[in-house]
């Protein structure tokens, strides 16, 4: 193709999503008017819908933004909040307080509301996501009845008398423009950068660190964007009950809004707001066995999570490809591809009497070794010799107890994985670590780096930098799976990939990371000679495409001798050997350490 | 005046130490918090208010009957919610449990009425006057027996066979199970253990305080709960002290403070212990395999 | 014959790890299964023991005679030579055919099938003493307990310094030594060793594979997973090889160890 016709293709392709992407907002747009005039139509006539109804549709209003921002939480991000009703508090006092004793305007309230349980979030946030599962669980628990309990020692909001005569300003047009908001809002949120890197953060979180997911950032991130959109669920709650109390923002509240996104399943906006719906009128279907009515509803919960743990829609979406919306990709560029290459003086890794201690156990002992630009070196030893746990030293996923790393003469000993994967390593690892559940080509763009990319706001928005940068993702990320054979798979799940092809996506989104330093965990483990063969030739190739110096673990022999000009053998801690494959295969030590008697 | 609340703190610490007990064995050995462990204490005080009441059991035998009923009732919510989910999510487990503490909240809630029932008197109340301090002949029975139970529980797990295989599965499952341990048995047996003394608790609870309800088990478990963590969860003398700690906190706060902020300084110890020391006080750090 | 695997096949998910291997063990021999990492010779004990159930084939195994059993404490089981050897059951004395593939794990003990599992295992709060008497958690005979601490203790001297110590405090090679010894305490027909020698130094390798050889030489039949394949090979007499699922090569452990495919992929002469 010639220069011109490939610009006026890639313009012309650019047209082509620009008018779909006009098409969508048109469509959700429309869609929203179409709903409100339906339902506030009905109500006029006095069809189907009557006062009555109508609050009932308020109330799933209000679940929907209470389920879609937990749903960020706990389904997107896989962190397990059960504090969710502190924030809700929070904003509905906020707001109250803002109306009935301030007199302020209702939008201002809300808002301050929603800001203040945004700060909430924050100071939750901090120190809990430190935590993982049960102990988060338990973390946010706490949390939430202390907000509670807090409330409940403020005189000046009723304490526990609580706040009457809040003004009835929620209606039906105020909770269908900020669900719908909240809808939009956060799955923008969701499908940009930002939202792969959280869901990258509940497929693996240590992954997803390897691959320069800055994972304390993103967890609090979604936690105050999430407490926010509860701290306005909690306005719009208190002015439509107008008179609100401690009690009502407990455990059983969090309970509530837990209980709407498992049964429309975590991970899939469309089943929250199906489920808010059912969780909203369910009541009013039981009206019959109100008796029953929570015995019924914790039997549903109890059979739903035996038999469909997934819920409704599982991590399914209604999607804009549904309508014949979907994303029109041009073809991606067929350029060349080059890695980060450093001016200067040859870059080296460098460890200088390295140690790691495992409680009384020495693991590794003085490991010192100098890697320069462009080597491709083997690191071999029998297993439990601590080759794994040099690599996690190299890449922050542990702190050597002792000694200095060093890479590209800075300082890592101590650094976060984000950050050293952020100046140039990156690795696989020993048993995959794949972001299993999502496409292989998510897989790879979440580990895409480049030059400022897009910030939050304009994701949220669809703005500014966003359609482009997003074209180039997904143009460069495609590139990548056809430099290593998995382009025709890009939207398949990376979980069920067959093994051989698990690992070349592993080492594919590592180099999406444009390391300068690739750190190789047993490639080759699980693969047949020719398979293997294969392997040998790919890491050649991208050790040369890609201008990397190559660090690689290894069992296969016969691997290691044919790629690495240098092998540095590893037994119980101790480097006992460290040059030339020639010469390690006649040292003694080696032999009588790890390759046999026979071998000699 | 403080020994006064230290004593009152040590007999509602028992209690505690006794539900923490269930809640750490579980954990230990399964990896689930039980939401629903504070409702089979709830279920423990019914019991005995049950047999005492309706079928005129003497205390000594009622307990006993209680604890084995509590059992029972644990087992079968083991077999029947717990461990289909064995291999699944972690969150389902969760969300189950929490389905079944509601469950049995709704059912004791419409089965036994809201409202909350006198403790029926089974003995007169001896108080004595010790220097200042009083003490009362319930507040020495209910100690005496939590630490017998304790002592019991500890004796179980330390030094019989099965405590021995209690021990193996909590540490390592597969190589329990290779050494002939029938990890279920062994698992439905932790739970019955531990429902028996929640019920106990459960038994004394009422007698100390005088009244029980069908909601009694979300405050009580909850800080037992908290109780377990602050001790190292999965530890079983953790526990124990970690519910001493909290009964006497209680009861100072209460005391000394102000008696709105009771529930409060649960939560606080809690969130204190997660940020500093999140293995619990006697528990040890495990790392992630990478 | 004691054990026999035929077309087995596991999967994991979506992963083919095992696709329809066959092989045998016979009374008192040592197989070997050697291959690379990620072949799948794990797999293949963890099959055996129960703790992953096949997806197709067979697994059938002879266990002792009627009232042979772990547990029994009976007269069958003691043999007067150092160890185990139990009453056989091969020159046609009834022995029954058992099927593995339905067996929950625990029950393999009882059956006279011991496993020593990879990474060791051992339950490090629980001192040396109480490991081992795990190990013999299905028998009641005390006085042969004894009789078995004596033993182990003898093959692992090291062991008997250390019996009251924590065993998460021991050495790897030390930890090894303990998983093996309580793996022995049941007494078992077949032991089933994976990956003995991983992480440990060459000297401890040589201890080790000497006391295996010690523990056949009484009866014990031994199927042995190993990544060393040429201590592998110098002590088994008949060897598989495993690659990624399948048996690439069976035969003597001898030829094996000559046979120059093997020799290029495992003994590492480039």
């Amino acid at each position: 193709m010639t220069e011109a016709k490939a610009v006026d293709a890639k313009r012309a392709g650019g047209k082509a999503v620009d008018t779909t992407r006009l098409a969508r907002v048109a469509v959700t747009l429309g869609g929203l008017a179409a709903g409100y005039v339906l339902v506030v139509g009905l109500h006029r006539a006095e069809i189907l819908i009557n006062d009555y109804y109508l609050q009932i549709l308020i109330w799933v209003g209000i679940n929907v933004i209470m389920g879609v921002s937990l749903n960020l939480i706990n389904g997107f991000t896989g962190q397990f909040s059960l504090g969710h009703a502190g924030f809700m508090a929070i904003g509905a006092y906020v707001a109250a307080s803002m109306t009935k004793l301030m007199g302020m305007p209702f939008a201002l309230s809300l808002a301050a509301g929603g800001i203040a349980a945004a700060a909430g979030g924050l100071v939750v946030g901090i120190p809990t996501l430190r935590l993982a599962g049960d102990y988060l669980a338990i973390a946010t628990l706490g949390f939430g009845e202390i907000i509670r309990v807090i409330i409940l020692n403020l005189d000046v909001v009723g304490g526990p008398r609580g706040l009457p005569g809040i003004p009835a300003h929620t209606t039906f047009l105020w909770v269908y423009v900020i669900a719908a908001a909240t809808v939009v809002v956060v799955r923008n949120l969701i499908w940009s950068r930002q939202g792969r890197a959280l869901v990258a953060i509940r497929e693996d979180e240590t992954a997803a660190e390897t691959m320069g997911v800055d994972t304390t950032r993103s967890k609090i991130m979604a936690f105050v964007v999430g407490a926010f959109f509860a701290g306005v669920a909690g306005g719009l709650y208190a002015h439509k009950i107008t008179f609100i109390d401690p009690s009502q923002f407990d455990f059983m509240k969090s309970i509530e809004a837990l209980v709407i996104i498992v049964l429309g399943g975590l991970g899939s906006i469309t089943g929250t707001v199906m489920a808010a719906f059912v969780v909203t009128f369910l009541p009013e279907i039981l009206r019959a066995f109100a008796d029953y009515r929570m015995i019924i509803y914790s039997l549903m919960l109890i059979l739903m999570m035996l038999y469909r743990p997934r819920g409704l829609m599982g991590t399914a979406e209604f999607s804009f490809r549904q309508l014949g919306l979907g994303d029109r990709r041009p073809a991606p560029d067929k350029g060349g591809q080059r890695a980060g290459r450093s001016d200067g003086p040859p870059p080296v890794l460098e460890t200088r009497g390295v140690c790691m201690d495992f409680g009384g156990l020495r693991a590794v002992s003085d490991f010192s070794m100098t890697l320069r630009q462009g080597e491709l070196v083997g690191l071999i030893g029998p297993n439990g010799a601590g080759k794994t746990t040099v690599f996690n030293m190299l890449t922050g996923l542990a702190e050597a107890t002792s000694g200095r790393v060093c890479f590209m003469g800075e300082d890592i000993t101590r650094r976060r994985p984000s950050e050293i994967n952020d100046m140039g390593v990156a690795r696989t690892f020993q048993n995959i670590r794949l972001f299993s559940n999502l496409s292989v080509l998510d897989n790879v763009r979440i580990a895409f780096r480049g030059e400022r990319l897009y910030s939050m706001t304009e994701a949220l928005l669809r703005a500014g930098r966003y359609a482009t940068q997003e074209e180039q993702i997904y143009g460069k990320s495609m590139e990548f799976l056809r430099l290593f054979g998995l382009d025709d798979r890009a939207s398949e799940i990376a979980g069920k990939l067959p093994y051989g092809a698990q690992r070349r996506l592993e080492m594919a989104r590592a180099l999406a990371t444009k390391p300068k330093l690739l750190l190789l965990d047993e490639p080759a483990a699980g693969m047949n000679p020719q398979e293997t063969q294969e392997l040998l030739e790919l890491i050649r190739w991208i050790h040369e495409r890609f201008d990397l110096t190559v660090l690689l673990i290894e069992h296969d022999m016969s691997l290691v001798m044919k790629l690495c000009q240098r092998i540095i053998v590893l037994d119980y801690g101790v480097t006992i050997a460290d040059g030339a494959p020639a010469e390690i295969v006649k040292n003694r030590r080696v032999i009588e350490a790890y390759l046999g008697e026979e071998a000699v | 005046m403080v020994i006064q609340q230290l004593v009152n703190g040590l007999a509602l610490g028992s209690v505690y130490a006794l539900i923490a007990l269930g809640y750490t064995m579980v954990y230990g050995i399964i990896r689930l918090i039980n939401f629903a462990h504070g409702d089979i204490f709830m279920l423990g005080a019914y019991y005995g208010y049950f047999a005492i009441t309706m079928f005129n059991i003497p205390f000594a035998l009622a307990l006993p009957l209680t604890m084995v009923l509590a059992a029972v009732t644990g087992m079968a919510v083991e077999r029947l919610a717990y461990k289909p989910l064995r291999q699944a999510p972690r969150i389902a487990s969760l969300i189950t449990a929490i389905g079944v503490s509601l469950l049995l909240q709704n059912l004791g809630l419409k089965f036994f009425e809201a409202r909350p029932r006198p403790y029926p008197r089974i003995m007169r109340t001896v108080v004595w006057d010790l220097g200042g301090v009083v003490v009362s002949n319930v507040q020495l029975i209910m100690l005496a027996l939590a630490i017998a139970l304790m002592v019991l529980i500890s004796l179980i797990v330390y030094r019989t066979k099965i405590g021995k295989a209690m021990r193996a599965v909590s540490f390592d499952k597969d190589a329990a199970r290779l050494m002939g341990i029938d990890a279920d048995m062994v698992i439905s047996i932790t739970f019955a253990l531990g429902s028996a003394l929640a019920a106990a608790g459960g038994m004394l609870v009422g007698f100390y305080y005088n009244r029980i309800s069908p909601t009694m088990g979300s405050m009580y478990g909850l800080k037992a709960f908290v109780a377990a963590v602050v001790g190292g969860i999965g530890i079983v003398p953790g526990a124990m002290l970690g519910g001493l700690i909290m009964g006497v906190a209680e009861v100072f706060v209460i005391a000394f403070v102000s008696s709105m902020l009771k529930d409060a300084i649960a939560f606080a110890i809690l969130i204190v212990i997660l940020l500093f020391k999140p293995a619990g006080l006697l528990g040890r750090a495990v790392r992630e395999k990478v | 014959m004691l054990l026999c695997v035929e077309n087995l096949h596991v999967h994991y998910g979506a992963i083919h790890a095992l696709k329809g291997i066959s092989f045998s063990v016979d009374r008192g021999e040592i197989v070997t299964l050697i291959g690379a990492n990620g072949a799948g010779k794990s797999t293949v004990l963890r099959t055996i023991s129960g703790l992953i159930r096949p997806t197709d084939g067979t697994m059938s195994y002879w266990a002792p005679g009627a009232g042979g059993t772990a547990s029994a404490g009976n007269t069958d089981r003691t043999g007067g030579a150092r160890g185990a050897h139990r009453a056989d059951a091969a020159d046609g004395a009834a022995g029954r055919q058992v099927n593995l593939c339905s067996l929950p794990a625990h029950k393999l003990v009882d059956l006279g099938i011991s496993q020593v599992p990879e990474g060791r295992r051992i339950f490090p709060n629980l001192t040396v003493i109480d490991n081992l008497e795990l190990g013999a958690y299905l028998r009641r005979d005390k006085a042969e307990i004894k009789k078995d601490f004596d033993t182990v203790f003898e093959l692992f001297p090291r062991l008997k310094e250390r019996r009251l110590q924590a065993a998460g405090t021991l050495s790897g090679g030390e930890q090894q030594m303990l998983a093996m010894g309580r793996g022995l305490m049941s007494r078992p027909n077949l032991l089933l060793l994976d990956e003995p020698s991983m992480g440990l130094a060459p000297l401890l390798v040589k201890e080790i594979f000497q006391v295996i050889r010690r523990i056949n030489q009484s009866g014990t039949a031994i199927l042995l997973v190993e990544q060393n394949a040429s201590m592998a090979l110098g002590v088994a007499r008949r060897a598989y090889v495993l690659e990624t699922g399948s048996i690439a090569l069976e035969g003597s452990a001898s030829e094996l160890a000559k046979d120059p495919r093997v020799q290029a992929a495992y003994l590492g002469s480039a």
